[in-house]
């Protein structure tokens, strides 16, 4: 299957500021959630991707074409959802709908049509011919969506399409976003800063930090490998015992965080970390273990590391080397 | 129905290049919406109107009182129906033309420059080329609505009143002559205003520049013509020939627009210069900034 995007050492600066440092990526079809903070070169990426941008150095291609060769057909074949901006005052939903596919090629009619079709699956029938700076947030990103996909477009690049919206909002956008990641044949890249978002949409993810790939892989390839955070419970000890198991513990390698309650500590140990280790460490410190408890993991957990843990190797965290990574899907 | 195009249904892609006009026909729409504008465009068309009732008028006398019709036409040498009559109506339309392009700019193109809206269009399937053809079709279609059109429909009713096949067989050429000077005032006066909005989006800001180009800067040439004038030499010589004319555009577009008339106007090397200069500049001025904006957006 040909790659969805394939980017070579990419670099891009505004004047001193470094915004993507080398980023090489090769992503499949499918659903791709972008996550970092803000300042970590999504929209930069994202700009790139879509040929608005002109990126200082590297290589980059979409559906196999270059993006500086061939941006205005790509773009075609495109549909991109700002994060702020990209509302026109004055027109109204139909008209603003329309214009967006005929600037996408589409004849006026069959542009209309498809606008009055996608406005009333995104319930926005009632407020089609409302003007657009009369619309609510949520309105606003509903219609922004609708201008596209008017196209029917191969690829979504969506700039925080939650952003501004309220829970109910959020909850509605994302149920949209998952059905359209589901679409046979046609792929999503989902930017944002809130991981649960990705969770819901995604199955894979790109983890940009400071302008580079710091990780990306499906969820289960990010967990995989991952250090285990448990919280252990302890009792009969004094203490001296406790002081020795806590002390065992991080002799064995574990990084132990204490916990308020007396007897209790949050442990981070490898993935490599048998279970038993922590009964022999407790018998040999002389408490008796009463709870194991996994922490939960999950994306929020993995990003939370990863940009907490910029010194740590990727092997020691079990993620795929910068600059070598691929999702697949 | 769904969010994605039904299977059978094939999406056909037109050229490029016909993204222009939808963005051209937004871009009116969104001027015509508003109140002000057409105040402004019927402004426009009073000029219009009166000429239309004057050749209307002349049309019934030279049935009725031929005399009374040449005494008439002898003093009012632009309404003989020779290429200067709508010449002159074109730039006697200048005033009100630059007043309704001065509000209408910022409705135009300036609200994607300073609302983020540039966005919306060029992450379709478009480049800035095809973005700023469309803007300037638009303002381009503006200055016809105001100018061109109405001199074209002068030209019209002048031979329809009249001696049809014979004005028509001797004039035909003016026809061509307005088109050529209406598409040198779309082209000139669309490339300035354009590049103004990409840099100056606010209408306020835009209203005192633009009424500074075309207000000021005619007054300032005038002034200045008058005071550099050598003794001797007559206002109206010294109004074709001074080289402080050239400051004002609009003349400089006269000027040079008289060429389509088959009519030499002194100044016109320099009013050419001018007015290609401007051209240059506005478009370098256009893609500086849009490219800018691009990589802001």
């Amino acid at each position: 299957m040909r790659p969805l995007f394939e980017i070579d050492t990419l670099t891009h600066r505004y004047g001193a500021l470094l915004a993507l440092d080398g980023v090489s990526l090769t992503v499949e079809p499918g659903a791709i959630g972008l996550v970092g903070q803000n300042g970590a070169g999504k929209s930069t990426l994202i700009k790139i991707l879509l040929g608005l941008l002109r990126h200082t150095s590297g290589m980059v291609r979409v559906f196999g074409s270059d993006i500086v060769k061939h941006g205005v057909g790509l773009r075609g074949r495109i549909g991109y959802m700002p994060e702020r901006e990209g509302v026109t005052p004055g027109l109204n939903g139909i008209e603003y709908v329309g214009l967006s596919g005929e600037l996408n090629g589409m004849p006026r009619k069959l542009a209309l049509r498809r606008a009055h079709e996608l406005l009333s699956q995104l319930g926005l029938e009632e407020a089609r011919y409302r003007r657009l700076e009369n619309y609510s947030a949520g309105m606003v990103q509903r219609i922004k969506l609708a201008a596209t996909l008017v196209h029917d477009p191969d690829l979504l690049l969506l700039d925080e399409p939650t952003s501004g919206l309220d829970p109910d909002g959020r909850t509605a956008m994302l149920a949209l976003l998952k059905s359209l990641a589901q679409r046979p044949g046609k792929s999503l890249l989902f930017s944002t800063h809130l991981l649960g978002d990705i969770e819901q949409v995604c199955r894979h993810t790109l983890i940009l930090e400071n302008g580079r790939i710091a990780a990306s892989g499906s969820l289960e390839d990010l967990l995989a490998g991952q250090e285990h955070a448990f919280l252990l419970r302890w009792k009969n000890g004094d203490g001296a015992a406790n002081d020795a198991f806590l002390a065992a513990l991080q002799q064995a390698g574990a990084e132990v965080s204490p916990v308020e309650e007396p007897g209790q500590a949050r442990v981070v140990v490898s993935a490599e970390w048998p279970g038993q280790q922590f009964f022999h460490l407790a018998k040999r410190a002389g408490v008796t273990l009463t709870g194991l408890e996994p922490e939960e993991m999950d994306l929020r957990t993995v990003y939370r590391r990863l940009v907490g843990m910029e010194s740590a190797t990727s092997s020691l965290i079990g993620l795929a080397k910068r600059g070598e990574s691929g999702v697949a899907s | 129905m769904s969010l994605v195009k039904p299977e059978n249904e094939t999406i056909t892609q037109r050229p490029t290049w016909f993204a222009a006009w939808p963005i051209a026909r937004t871009a009116l729409q969104l001027v015509f919406r508003r109140k002000l504008f057409w105040l402004l465009f019927l402004v426009a068309l009073l000029s219009f109107l009166s000429m239309f009732g004057a050749i209307y008028l002349l049309a019934t006398l030279r049935q009725q009182s031929p005399q009374l019709e040449q005494f008439i036409t002898s003093m009012l040498k632009d309404l003989d129906g020779s290429g200067t009559t709508f010449l002159n109506f074109m730039v006697a339309q200048g005033t009100v033309t630059m007043i309704l392009l001065a509000f209408a700019g910022s409705v135009l193109a300036g609200n994607d420059h300073s609302r983020g809206g540039l966005i919306f269009y060029l992450s379709r399937r478009i480049n800035v080329l095809h973005y700023a053809a469309g803007k300037l079709l638009a303002i381009g279609l503006l200055i016809s609505l105001t100018t061109t059109l109405p001199a074209l429909v002068l030209f019209m009713e002048y031979g329809l009143l009249g001696d049809t096949s014979k004005y028509f067989g001797e004039n035909y050429s003016i026809v061509f002559s307005i088109i050529g000077y209406g598409t040198l005032l779309s082209v000139a006066v669309g490339l300035l205003l354009f590049a103004l909005v990409s840099w100056m989006p606010k209408p306020v800001p835009l209203v005192m520049l633009w009424g500074g180009l075309f207000v000021f800067l005619p007054i300032l040439s005038r002034i200045l013509t008058f005071a550099m004038r050598e003794p001797g030499v007559r206002r109206r010589i010294a109004l074709e020939e001074s080289p402080w004319r050239l400051l004002d555009f609009w003349y400089d577009l006269f000027v040079v627009g008289n060429k389509f008339f088959g009519v030499d106007k002194p100044l016109f090397t320099g009013a050419t210069i001018v007015v290609c200069s401007v051209c240059i500049v506005s478009v370098i001025a256009i893609f500086v900034r849009l490219r800018q904006l691009q990589h802001q957006s």
